[in-house]
């Protein structure tokens, strides 16, 4: 079982009905790297990044993530869906963090981080309770775990929720604008913990729009318009001295 | 008396006209139903008394009992079937149970009983076998669509419609990231369904199958037109007899009402239940967000 904690994509392609929100799309993130999505809203940043988990599928392209074809096999002249379970564990080496947190509403903080370990790993509870709790002290929630979702502040629910996608113990780390949906001044706490994640050498890819955020910890930034990568490059680099005019015109709207 | 500070000093709303009114209104209804309860001497108070606990009427409270249990675990299981049938990405499979949910909750269950009741008008002989052998076993439809099979069927295949309706409502009550998070954990479909949806659906699930119950046990008085001696026939039978329609009626009625009240205590207790475990974000501050993108 390969986890190298790469993620490669080549002439990706998707449509919605006779929308075509991919068109022809690279992306490279190699194993520790940080890598930003930025650009306007429907550029379809967010699809790619679901595609590389398998949210959406992809129509065409290679799509290559932990060194092997994800969600297909390549065999003869097409690409072959794999069944489910195969799926399940291509995606449980992938953690994901949604833009809504999306935490399971019926179980406390502890049993959110747990459920995957419990759940898909079959590990036992006592285990799984033991690196819960460190997980959520370790994104600063130490005590909060009989907490019920309802019962945590947004920058709190979305700590829970990258604790959660850790506790699996990926390779890879998908982030969906994870601060988009929190109130300004609990946007740092999340971030931190982002940071935090950054150091330890996750491979992490975050469509973002916290500039502040891509401009220190990521390696690599692409800039996305109408389903095309504008441009691609050193983090600092294009948003510091950007080439390309879209990407000028939007880095001056959002500074 | 010393005068109090103005900072000190109580506000008073006084109290205006309609504030006696209302009160007034209602004492003058209740007290004039309960007066001719009382003194209208048809309503024959000592009769509904002597056949309030009589065996006929206490077996055919049984009866209803036993129909009302009946019916709503058959039909919300069939209603389990129609509703997952109904979700199925397969269009022949969500049709058909479209095509039936429209079918049962378009016609009158008076009808549809009567009709089961009389199947054997359109089937009166099915043979029950396995296909493609020689086994099998000619069935008189007649003889086996009694009463009180005909009851069972028809009340259990109307509720299964209705059952569907609020479970799929159940389904679709919970957001689809739910879904999505639980995949990206590597969840299998039926780990997702177990552990994730099914929870979160209870909270509409639970308090309208309790609605139901209550709709039911009071339902099951139509299958009275079969001739199932449940609560209603079995006053109807004594009343065809004795003349002493209203205060059979009464005993019925009573009846009905002890227990419909008696199963809107446990109602409310799984429904306190079930809103304690699902512990929902406000939905106030989700759309406000979801809203702004």
């Amino acid at each position: 079982m390969k986890a190298d904690g790469t993620i490669v994509a080549r002439q990706l392609y998707k449509s919605f009905g006779s929308h075509e929100v991919l068109r022809g799309i690279d992306l490279s993130v190699k194993a520790g790297e940080i890598s930003c999505i930025i650009g306007p809203s429907g550029s379809g940043k967010s699809t790619l990044l679901r595609c590389v988990n398998g949210l959406e599928t992809v129509d065409r392209g290679v799509l290559r993530v932990n060194g092997e074809d994800f969600g297909y096999v390549e065999k003869g002249n097409a690409y072959h869906a794999v069944r489910p379970q195969r799926l399940a564990e291509q995606r449980a080496r992938i953690g994901m963090v949604f833009q809504q947190f999306n935490l399971f509403p019926n179980m406390t903080a502890e049993d959110n981080v747990m459920s995957g370990p419990v759940l898909v790993k079959k590990i036992s509870r006592k285990v799984a309770r033991e690196q819960a709790q460190k997980l959520l002290a370790q994104v600063g929630l130490a005590g909060c775990g009989h907490k019920y979702p309802a019962q945590l502040s947004g920058g709190q629910q979305q700590r829970v929720a990258i604790a959660r996608a850790l506790a699996m113990e990926p390779s890879i780390m998908l982030f969906d604008e994870p601060t988009s949906a929190l109130d300004p001044e609990l946007v740092g706490e999340v971030l931190a913990v982002m940071r935090d994640l950054a150091h330890h050498g996750m491979t992490m890819l975050v469509v973002t729009h916290e500039m502040g955020f891509a401009r220190d910890v990521a390696d690599e930034v692409l800039f996305m318009d109408g389903g095309v990568a504008v441009e691609r490059g050193d983090a600092r680099e294009v948003l510091a001295n950007p080439r390309e005019k879209r990407t000028q015109e939007f880095l001056e709207r959002v500074l | 008396m010393p005068e109090l500070l103005p900072e000190e000093k109580k506000r008073i709303t006084p109290k205006r006209p309609r504030d006696y009114l209302c009160w007034a209104v209602a004492i003058a209804i209740v007290g004039g139903l309960v007066h001719t309860t009382v003194t209208n001497e048809n309503y024959q108070w000592p009769v509904v008394f002597s056949y309030f606990t009589t065996e006929a009427i206490l077996d055919g409270l049984v009866l209803t009992l036993v129909l009302t249990v009946a019916s709503m675990v058959l039909g919300t299981l069939l209603g389990l079937v129609l509703a997952v049938m109904r979700m199925s990405h397969q269009a022949p499979i969500s049709g058909l149970a479209r095509l039936y949910i429209t079918f049962f909750r378009g016609t009158p269950v008076l009808v549809q009983l009567i009709f089961w009741f009389n199947i054997a008008a359109l089937y009166p002989n099915v043979s029950i076998g396995i296909p493609f052998t020689d086994i099998s076993t000619p069935v008189d439809v007649n003889a086996l669509m009694t009463p009180l099979t005909a009851a069972i069927v028809g009340l259990t295949l109307n509720q299964a419609a209705y059952m569907a309706e609020i479970i799929r409502g159940g389904f679709a009550s919970v957001n689809r990231g739910q879904h999505e998070a639980a995949d990206s954990l590597g969840m299998s479909g039926f780990t997702r369904l177990r552990h994730v949806i099914i929870p979160q659906t209870m909270p509409a699930i639970i308090p309208a199958t309790g609605n139901q119950v209550i709709g039911m046990l009071k339902e099951t008085s139509l299958v009275s037109v079969l001739g199932v001696a449940e609560l209603l026939n079995s006053a109807q039978s004594i009343y065809a007899r004795t003349y002493q329609t209203i205060p059979l009626l009464i005993v019925a009625s009573l009846w009905y009402l002890i227990m419909t009240m008696a199963l809107s205590v446990p109602q409310s207790m799984i429904e306190r239940r079930f809103s304690r475990s699902t512990r929902r974000p406000a939905p106030v501050a989700v759309a406000t967000k979801e809203s702004l993108l």
